[in-house]
């Protein structure tokens, strides 16, 4: 009888952590997939203002942060949008919608030609000229944008 | 048929600079991108000419000024009752009018500080926690929704008075002038009022108003000091 009792214990406990787990990596997913975007949005804000003084263009600045912003694009965020990361809260509750993680084409689409305006962005940064840096700038806030319609909650 | 003489030069600047601007706000809006340079620039015009049609609306000419067309409770029900005579706004484009500005006053507010999470943000919001920015800018894009289906509704109206009830409502918005039967009569009065100078004094107005805002002064004088006159940290 005891053993039953501790057997009943000891397998409730070890399901209670399991889904303590799982809750977990979904809280971390979404959190290191909102901290992307905002590490992004700092740098994408970092050249925006670069480029409104164009007599104290900083080419290193730009193209530190061009770099962070391709590195960030490039790091395989997709992995952060496993199955069962639809809802949950990372830093704040997750506003992608449901279309997310089934229109899977689509989104890679997005995603690709994100990664795509990113790389470019680097590129142009690295040339150091304003009006190359400022059109690929126009052009990645396009593709966030892109995204932000189709599969992003309004607040 | 005679001419009267019923919108002023100012007004009419205003509507169509403002219908003009809204249009391309909502264009600039949509593309993204570099054009929401261009979208803050436009939301501040719109912002100087909300500034002057507030005070046009007590120093402008006769038809202005919104005294004049205020849709009260008893000029709506005179007006559904086939009562109402005037050569302004009836009552009912009264309603349409005061909703508009209404709903453009709030989006320029809520404008000023809103962010778009990419690399826009409004003169305004280094003022705020970006919690609040948060909040706002989702009224701002809810209420873009509601002023494309009032403006929708506003070109209907047009539309319906052109076809239906054979008035152009267009051609005295671009004269100023409407035709009617009996010129002067109780109805039919000239617009009277607001001349050069209340038009030169309510421009600088605005003007002085969009240039504090716009330039980042109202954020000098109102934003929390910095933590420290240091420089931060450089690793």
């Amino acid at each position: 009888m005891k053993t039953k009792l501790a057997l009943a214990f000891a397998a409730t406990l070890c399901t209670a952590t399991a889904f303590a787990d799982a809750g977990k990596g979904v809280n971390d997913s979404i959190k290191f997939r909102q901290s992307g975007y905002a590490f992004m949005a700092w740098n994408m804000g970092k050249i925006k203002a670069q480029l409104e003084k164009p007599e104290t263009f900083n080419k290193d600045q730009v193209l530190a942060a061009a770099n962070v912003i391709a590195a960030v694009a490039n790091s395989g965020m997709g992995a952060l949008y496993a199955p069962g990361t639809e809802t949950g809260k990372g830093w704040e509750p997750t506003r992608a919608k449901p279309e997310l993680f089934k229109e899977k084409e689509e989104v890679g689409k997005l995603a690709g030609n994100f990664r795509a305006a990113a790389d470019n962005l680097a590129k142009a940064a690295a040339g150091g000229e304003q009006g190359a840096v400022k059109a690929a700038w126009g052009e990645v806030g396009k593709t966030c944008k892109a995204c932000h319609d189709k599969y992003r909650e309004k607040e | 048929m005679t001419k009267v003489a019923v919108w002023d030069v100012p007004l009419r600047l205003f509507h169509w600079l403002l219908a003009a601007a809204v249009a391309a706000l909502l264009v600039t809006a949509e593309v993204g991108g570099n054009y929401m340079t261009w979208h803050g620039r436009l939301g501040l015009f719109v912002l100087g000419l909300l500034v002057f049609r507030l005070l046009w609306g007590f120093v402008g000419s006769s038809y202005a000024r919104f005294a004049q067309f205020f849709p009260t409770p008893n000029r709506v029900r005179a007006y559904l009752k086939g009562e109402w005579r005037g050569l302004g706004h009836n009552p009912i484009g009264a309603l349409s009018v005061f909703g508009l500005l209404g709903v453009l006053t709030l989006q320029v507010a809520t404008g000023l500080v809103a962010n778009d999470d990419i690399g826009f943000q409004g003169p305004l919001y280094p003022l705020l926690d970006s919690r609040w920015s948060e909040l706002f800018t989702g009224i701002h894009h809810l209420l873009a929704e509601l002023l494309q289906f009032l403006l929708a509704l506003h070109v209907a109206a047009i539309v319906f008075y052109l076809r239906i009830k054979r008035i152009n409502l267009v051609r005295p918005m671009l004269t100023g002038d409407k035709e009617v039967d009996e010129a002067n009569s109780a109805h039919s009065q000239a617009r009277q009022g607001g001349g050069i100078l209340a038009a030169v004094v309510v421009v600088t107005i605005a003007l002085a108003v969009v240039w504090v805002i716009g330039s980042g002064h109202v954020v000098q004088w109102f934003a929390p000091p910095p933590p420290s006159i240091a420089p931060p940290p450089a690793w």
